[in-house]
């Protein structure tokens, strides 16, 4: 049940897709694997939005040079851990949401066990070894995985559907070389903001999601493409549960629930 | 035949894109983005390898479909083929 408290937050978007839709968005557990560039701007509207449970996790400390981009740490913040911050920015904005911080570095060991049963798994990563690892949890799981990553004024974001989409393996089999990427806030701003609007419609069930398309994004030419990107039969992730009859089109998301006052 | 190159992000920045060709029938994928790629070696050594290989982690598309590297060295492009080159990005 919602309180008084929170129609009235949520009285604008409750416009937009009902209490129902409210009502999910509260009883869902999100994933937020990192508090950077691509996990502020996320975690931030997930919490504005009402997303019930919010978990965050990094391991970093904040740096001066983060606070281009990384939009939930403040000057005051440097030397403090991301998530100290991010908790305290995330209780503050909204404070009838529940949510978590845990500071640690996700690895192969220890992955399953933070994502939990978590309604949804959000890649706000800068590295692919660890986006790696989340796929396969999400795969494994059957837990969404909500794909993004971005470079300079690039970016591109994908929705992967254990079991009907391509997942991240599919997609990208080889991960492009690590370096010290150049970015403006913008960009993560960007994508990540593409990335919480799939949560949401995945959560409220509305809308198509960015399901087996690969949207790239070009900053320097205001330019959107997507690319149909397809399943791997030989995927070493999802490849064994390839289901030849299902489409990355039937997708599980109903009609559109919109409800109008 | 006419045959339109299309390099996305950073290879666009270095390459330009919306290339048209003209090459004659028969050629090989991978020689058609070669032979614009080496007009800039920057260009070039951001998509091949030492090698001549396309690196292991750029996305190779025709007409919308993606190719396996092994593919971009036997399939033969058509005329009015699409060709899409796209370097997946990291950050985050």
């Amino acid at each position: 049940m919602l309180s008084e408290r929170e129609l009235d937050r949520y009285k604008r978007q409750i416009l937009l897709f009902g209490e129902e839709g409210q009502e999910k968005l509260k009883k869902a557990k999100i994933f937020v694997a990192g508090a950077g560039g691509l996990g502020s701007p996320i975690s931030i509207y997930l919490a504005v939005a009402g997303v019930g449970t919010l978990t965050v996790v990094d391991m970093d400390v904040v740096e001066l040079t983060n606070l281009n981009r990384q939009i939930l740490h403040y000057d005051r913040d440097i030397g403090k851990k991301k998530t100290a911050s991010a908790a305290e920015k995330l209780r503050e904005i909204n404070p009838d949401i529940t949510v978590k911080v845990i500071d640690t570095t996700i690895d192969k060991t220890n992955v399953a066990r933070l994502v939990g049963s978590s309604s949804g798994i959000v890649d706000a990563m800068d590295n692919f070894p660890t986006r790696y690892l989340l796929n396969e949890t999400a795969v494994h799981k059957k837990i969404p995985l909500f794909h993004g990553a971005i470079r300079g004024l690039y970016g591109q974001a994908t929705t992967i559907i254990p079991d009907v989409t391509p997942c991240l393996q599919c997609i990208f089999p080889k991960a492009p070389p690590k370096e010290v990427f150049p970015v403006v806030g913008v960009t993560p701003g960007l994508i990540g903001m593409i990335q919480a609007t799939e949560v949401i419609k995945y959560l409220i069930h509305d809308g198509r999601l960015l399901t087996g398309r690969l949207l790239i994004w070009d900053g320097l030419e205001s330019h959107a493409e997507e690319i149909c990107v397809e399943r791997d039969p030989k995927c070493p992730v999802c490849g064994g549960s390839h289901s030849p009859d299902k489409k990355s089109e039937t997708i599980p998301v109903k009609s559109p629930a919109r409800k109008k006052k | 035949m006419t045959v339109k190159v299309r390099f996305f992000a950073r290879f666009r920045e270095l390459l330009g894109t919306d290339i048209l060709v003209e090459k004659k029938s028969g050629m090989v994928l991978a020689t058609v983005v070669k032979d614009i790629a080496q007009k800039k070696k920057e260009g070039y050594d951001a998509i091949f390898d030492e090698k001549g290989n396309f690196r292991e982690f750029v996305i190779v598309m025709r007409n919308g479909k993606r190719l396996e590297p092994a593919e971009t060295t036997t399939v033969t492009v058509a005329d009015g083929d699409e060709i899409a080159v796209f370097p997946p990005v990291a950050g985050g």
